[in-house]
């Protein structure tokens, strides 16, 4: 490394050369998505974009950290270390590394997250590591999906695949491929989804060596630093605008599917000291039975990526290691933030993930109000596994469709039909056209509801109903990555919470409430309704512009009588327009 | 007879005459009020010029070509009409919830952006009870009530524009038909947009905010469309007025009028053939076309001659999934106004002066700063021959609206100018390095051709900040859009959904499907007197392995189509699968989803006049003017380019004067003319010298 470093010190970083080799490298990733984008099989990764790419140097330092789940990458540095431990001096131009294991030096979030990792050699020179993570649609296990509860241990939530050559110097590693795929029950689908991925990594790298190829190594690399220097810099200012001090907030899941109905708690203390902070999670429950366990890694990656989210929106383009840096993450090994080997960690992404990210966002609303970010509406995505009797084959659904909206952030109400929190909005729902031609169900209602939000002087984003009937073969339904039944979302500066939501199952004209972190027998004719809320409210309901509740009750958001009774605002329904008399009186009452 | 293109643009009124003749360029002022009195304005300009009246002069038109920025700027600046959508009952938020995507263009980081804002507001989407089965089978019959309802009470809140939307209308149109026709009584005709008839594709999502989007421009196109066809009847114009689209065809205005969408990116979506077709003798088809106009920059990055093409575009927050031009737009042009933002600082755009009150130096009122005011202001754009002299401007309003930014940032007039100038120019830059680097392209490989009124002046500063060596600058690029639409082949695309596996697939039925597509486009060439001898019939197939869920487009052979033809698509996927992602998958069976048609019929070619060699040995300084380089003045060499012979070189620092363009050539670029008049400038690396006769220097030596 002394030859690159001094090549480094030589090298020119004037700024169109740093902004150019970073826009190369930001953009090589997004190619990389693309890749997997257009090619999988799996909807979730298809559709939903339950995928993320990443490029880092061989040290584990993130260089490019493009759209993606914050829990699949934000942390991967701690798995590009330890895999360039394992394989110390037999890593090799052409190989790739795929692992799923939370555990032993794999680092991953939960075993249906398949990460490919490729290491970038040049002229013989390991300096670049790239990785492409994505959903598989199974991963093995007692059931399909991997969100289901009640695993006796880790092993029973799938095949635990530690860091291991796949492709050696360019060469498929068939016979491990194929124990592999004998694992999960979609080997063929698994397949197209895996060497999309390896495609992808393989694209990266490609374009990684044709840019050292025209600025020569010392220049790529002294961009990236510079990039990283500059970002650390800004962040840095970020924190420091922030007063020293330390803030709190605690979430929790509605229980851990195992021991029922008893939430779990994420608390956190974020203390901001000059221009650095510290997110300690110590005073967070203990690890469980139940499958809402999180690795280290994952807490991380769901931590940092809320802190990220209150810093000035003007450095949204430019996260790297530099961001990092600056953060520091505390978790005590034992907690449900860092579990230990053999703890099952199935539902990880949505349940702790969630509730790590809430409760830093929710102490950092206190420290910063202007940038203050209520929840988001819960995860409602819930797992069905039958037949589908068009084709006699086996599926499973894996869906988006039915979470609510984001909560409203200082200054804008909250996002429509954005998915949960942990995704950051970066998966989406799908088309009814697509999922009807695939899938034996016909769904019914699909729209927003009125009243189902945190109200606020900036609401959440609406409530979304979905309603859709089986028309295949009995089978089961799995609520593990469902929340919000109990637990509400915060709401900040005054806002409300997000309301709880509601899954029910429609049998002979019976509604069986279905409560999250369970699994359910499901039947042919069964009609599934899911009534998901919106998101929390930022600053008080009585500051809201009477005029924007007006718009939201003429477009059925709101009804009148949530006008009145959770914004203070008298609407007179026969000319539909605000009685401002009557609201000034109403809202001087509530104080 | 005579050829004429018309693009109407955000500031000025751009009009080619193609004749005996050659080429000539006219320019009028846009009139945003009417934009027909421009058009009117600029063939009046045109018939002047060859001492006609209007009449005399559109009697010989043959064809009249017509792109408009109308549409895109309805759309940008929420000037639509009040849209209502009758869609099917229990899904009517499909196009506010729109799959739970975010703006494209904010980081995922950034969450402190407003919540969507769909065309139409929700208390006007009203759902209707029926439903289709993904087969087209009917699970529930078109309540005819209830649309009648609808209608009526959308009609009665002042509704004036309608998107009719149902699930699975592209397999299965009758409901949304029956819809249509039954709105259509309530509306009158020309006010209702059918899902089926812009985009029968399926995916609910991408079809109907497609649909909204066309329904939401509809009334303000159609209206501009009827009067300019009955002004242009009433000045005697017997030929055919075709409309540019945004799938980079021509089309007849009445097959478009009922299809507003694809008038988004009529105007930009010419400029890339525009690009290919000058350019092409001299560079070798990587090209990034840059076209600043008043109003805006537009930029489309060509790749081996071939113009890129997407069904994935967002145009402002809406998607649009017709197949467009791969063009992309920021609001930076001559007209943009600098402003200072909240943090104190210096913002150029996207608000524009547009063509009324225009920029502060035009003398019509306005005293907010513009890009052009600053263009003045540093000496590149002449105060007494703007378009030829044909618009004074004044340096006096000009610097006076500069101060009005200067002030704020404590800076000199001439500093404040160089900011306004220097903070565009990165912007514009930026875009570049975006489109290019999206495509996984190095902006450095590729030539820039530029266009527009103000792309000349600011175009190598542009290629020295991204590092680009040689900008093209066509003689018309004052006119380039427009230049664009007269090498334009006229046609249309056809498509139609069928979802199917390759070994299952009925060939009779897929021929029928083409054949279906063929007849359309025979009806609609036939009133032009285009046979079938004529068109052009280009067969596609969306295909994709089974499971994955986006397809590549590959070719099918014209003819009969037979299971061979079919299976020979198979071989046609691996290999697009291949060159596009790295890898195939021989193993995976394939299937079918949209058939795809083109239907063209190419446009008579034309040549351009060749300059003569060299003409004379000092050409055409036509004076000194001091002007602002880098913060420094400098007295500078002004050429007279309507007088200039091929071959001559010009050093910079140096400005160049037609009639409708002003090129500036800044310190370390050279410019050379070429045989048809274009202008190209190349970065010198050593003080270039030899080949090309250098432009005496009156000034003795460069200073």
């Amino acid at each position: 490394m002394t030859e690159t470093k001094s090549a480094i010190a030589e090298s020119s970083t004037d700024p169109v050369t740093v902004a150019t080799i970073w826009h190369y490298l930001q953009t090589s990733a997004r190619e990389m998505r693309h890749i997997i984008d257009r090619t999988a099989q799996n909807y979730l990764i298809g559709q939903l974009h339950d995928v993320s790419v990443g490029i880092w140097l061989a040290n584990g330092e993130t260089v490019a950290m493009p759209v993606g789940l914050p829990v699949q990458f934000l942390g991967s540095g701690f798995a590009v270390r330890s895999i360039m431990e394992i394989f110390d001096g037999d890593l090799n131009s052409g190989d790739v590394i795929l692992t799923n294991d939370p555990y032993h030096g794999g680092h991953n979030c939960h075993l249906p997250d398949w990460g490919f990792f490729r290491p970038i050699f040049y002229q013989g020179e390991l300096l670049f590591w790239t990785l492409a993570r994505a959903h598989q649609q199974d991963t093995g296990g007692s059931f399909p999906g991997g969100y289901f509860p009640n695993g006796y241990d880790i092993h029973a939530e799938g095949i635990c695949i530690p860091p291991t050559k796949v492709v050696e110097k360019g060469r498929e590693r068939s016979d491990i491929m194929k124990l592999i795929w004998n694992n999960v029950r979609w080997p063929l689908g698994t397949r197209v989804d895996n060497y999309a991925m390896i495609a992808a990594t393989k694209r990266a790298e490609e374009r990684i060596i044709a840019l050292i190829d025209k600025y020569g190594v010392g220049t790529v690399l002294a961009c990236v630093d510079e990039m990283t220097r500059r970002t650390e810099a800004a962040v840095r200012e970020e924190i420091r605008r922030i007063p020293d001090g330390t803030y709190s907030g605690e979430a929790a899941t509605d229980d851990d599917g195992t021991v029922l109905d008893e939430p779990v708690w994420v608390k956190v203390d974020v203390t901001v000291s000059g221009d650095e902070m510290t997110l300690d999670f110590s005073r967070s429950d203990a690890q469980r039975k139940g499958f809402i366990n999180s690795v280290y890694a994952a807490t991380y990656g769901n931590a940092v990526a809320a802190a990220i989210m209150i810093f000035d929106p003007a450095l949204a383009d430019f996260h790297n290691e530099g961001t990092i840096r600056p953060i520091r993450v505390i978790a005590p090994e034992g907690l449900v933030v860092n579990c230990q080997y053999p703890a099952t960690v199935g539902a990880s992404p949505v349940n702790v993930g969630v509730q790590v990210m809430e409760a830093v966002l929710e102490a950092l609303s206190k420290a910063v109000p202007e940038r203050s970010i209520a929840a988001w509406g819960k995860h409602r995505g819930d797992y069905v596994f039958a037949v589908d009797p068009r084709s006699g084959e086996r599926y499973v659904r894996t869906s988006f469709d039915y979470d609510g909206s984001a909560g409203a952030v200082w200054g804008y109400d909250g996002y429509v039909a954005v998915s949960c929190l942990t995704t950051m909005g970066a998966v989406n729902r799908g088309n009814v056209e697509e999922e009807e031609t695939r899938l034996p169900w016909i769904v019914k209602k699909w729209e927003m509801i009125p009243d189902l939000t945190g109200a606020g002087r900036w609401r959440g984003g609406p409530g979304i109903y979905w309603e859709a009937v089986n028309e295949g073969s009995d089978g089961q339904m799995a609520t593990g990555s469902t929340d919000g039944d109990v637990v509400q979302g915060f709401g900040a500066q005054g806002g409300l919470p997000s309301p709880v939501s509601r899954c029910y199952i429609r049998r002979d004209n019976e509604d069986m409430l279905i409560a999250p972190h369970r699994l359910v027998q499901i039947k042919g004719g069964d009609t599934v309704i899911k009534i998901s809320s919106g998101g929390g409210g930022v600053g008080s309901p009585m500051l809201r512009d009477p005029e924007m509740v007006l718009r939201d009750v003429v477009n059925e958001i709101v009804t009148i009588n949530g006008a009145r009774d959770e914004y203070g605002v008298v609407i007179d329904q026969k000319s539909m327009s605000v009685d401002f008399e009557a609201t000034a009186a109403l809202r001087a009452k509530a104080g | 007879m005579k050829r004429v293109s018309i693009d109407v643009g955000g500031t000025f009124t751009d009009c080619l005459v193609l004749d005996d003749g050659g080429l000539r360029e006219f320019k009028a002022p846009t009139t945003p009020a009417d934009p027909v009195r421009g058009v009117l304005d600029s063939l009046s300009k045109a018939a002047i010029a060859s001492n006609q009246t209007i009449e005399g002069f559109l009697e010989q038109v043959e064809i009249l070509i017509h792109g408009t920025t109308l549409a895109i700027n309805t759309l940008l600046t929420g000037r639509g009409a009040k849209t209502g959508m009758i869609t099917t009952e229990n899904f009517r938020d499909v196009i506010e919830m729109r799959r739970g995507l975010r703006d494209q263009d904010v980081s995922m980081f950034d969450i402190f952006v407003p919540p969507y804002e769909p065309l139409v507001e929700r208390r006007w989407r009203i759902g209707v009870p029926e439903r289709l089965r993904y087969t087209g089978e009917v699970l529930q019959a078109l309540d005819e009530e209830a649309v009648w309802r609808a209608a009526e009470r959308l009609k009665a809140e002042g509704v004036n524009s309608l998107a009719v939307c149902f699930l699975y209308s592209f397999v299965n149109n009758h409901h949304e038909k029956r819809a249509a026709e039954i709105c259509e009584e309530v509306f009158g005709a020309g006010r209702v947009t059918s899902s089926h008839e812009i985009l029968p594709v399926w995916r609910e999502f991408e079809r109907f905010s497609t649909t909204a989007v066309s329904a939401y421009v509809q009334p303000v196109v159609a209206d501009y469309l009827d009067r300019l066809q009955s002004r242009l009847h009433q000045e005697r114009f017997g030929g055919n007025l075709l409309m540019m689209l945004a799938n980079g065809l021509v089309q007849t205005v009445d097959q478009c009028k009922g299809r507003a969408v694809y008038l988004l990116g009529s105007g930009p979506a010419a400029a890339p053939s525009a690009a290919l077709n000058l350019s092409a003798p001299f560079a070798g088809g990587d090209l990034i076309s840059v076209d600043m106009g008043g109003t805006s920059f537009d930029i489309c990055a060509i790749r081996r001659g071939e113009i890129p093409m997407t069904t994935e575009s967002w145009v402002g927050n809406h998607r649009v999934a017709i197949k467009m031009v791969d063009v992309h737009s920021i609001g930076a042009g001559g007209g943009s106004i600098a402003w200072i933002d909240s943090l104190g600082l210096l913002r150029v755009g996207p608000q524009s002066a547009g063509a009324d009150p225009g920029p502060a130096c035009y003398g019509h009122g306005s005293s907010e700063p513009t890009v052009t005011d600053a263009d003045l202001v540093l000496g590149y754009v002449p105060a007494d021959y703007f378009l030829g002299g044909s618009i004074s401007l004044s340096e006096e309003s000009a610097r006076a609206a500069v101060d009005t930014v200067g002030r704020q940032l404590g800076m000199e007039t001439e500093e404040a100018a160089q900011a306004i100038f220097e903070t565009v120019n990165a912007h514009m830059a930026d875009l570049i390095t975006e489109v290019c680097t999206r495509r996984g392209l190095d902006v450095r490989d590729f030539t820039m051709v530029v266009g527009g009124g103000a792309g000349p002046v600011h175009a190598a500063f542009l290629a020295d900040q991204l590092g680009i060596g040689t900008v093209f600058v066509p003689s018309v690029a004052a006119l380039y859009s427009a230049f664009g639409m007269l090498s334009m082949d006229l046609g249309r695309d056809f498509a139609r959904s069928h979802v199917s596996r390759v070994d299952k697939v009925d060939p009779a039925l897929v021929a029928s499907l083409y054949e279906e597509m063929e007849d359309e486009a025979l009806a609609e060439f036939a009133p032009m007197g285009i046979g079938r001898d004529r068109i052009n019939f280009t067969r596609t197939a969306e295909m994709r392995y089974i499971g994955q869920f986006h397809e590549v487009e590959v070719p099918i052979p014209n003819g009969t189509v037979t299971q061979g033809t079919l299976e020979g698509s198979v071989q046609a996927l691996h290999q697009r699968h291949q060159d596009l992602y790295s890898f195939s998958m021989e193993w995976m069976p394939a299937q079918f989803l949209t058939f795809r048609l083109l239907a063209t019929a190419a446009r008579a070619p034309f040549d351009l006049q060749r300059l003569e060699e060299g003409a004379e040995e000092s050409p055409a300084i036509k004076r000194v003017r001091r002007c602002r380089w880098n913060g420094r003045e400098l007295e500078t060499r002004v050429y007279d380019g309507d007088a200039m012979g091929a071959g001559t070189l010009i050093e910079g620092p140096a400005i160049v004067e037609e009639k409708t363009t002003t090129v500036v050539i800044p310190e370390g670029f050279t410019c050379q003319v070429d045989p048809f008049r274009n202008y190209v400038l190349r970065k010198s690396l050593v003080n270039a010298s030899g080949n090309g006769k250098r432009a005496s220097d009156s000034l003795g030596g460069r200073r």
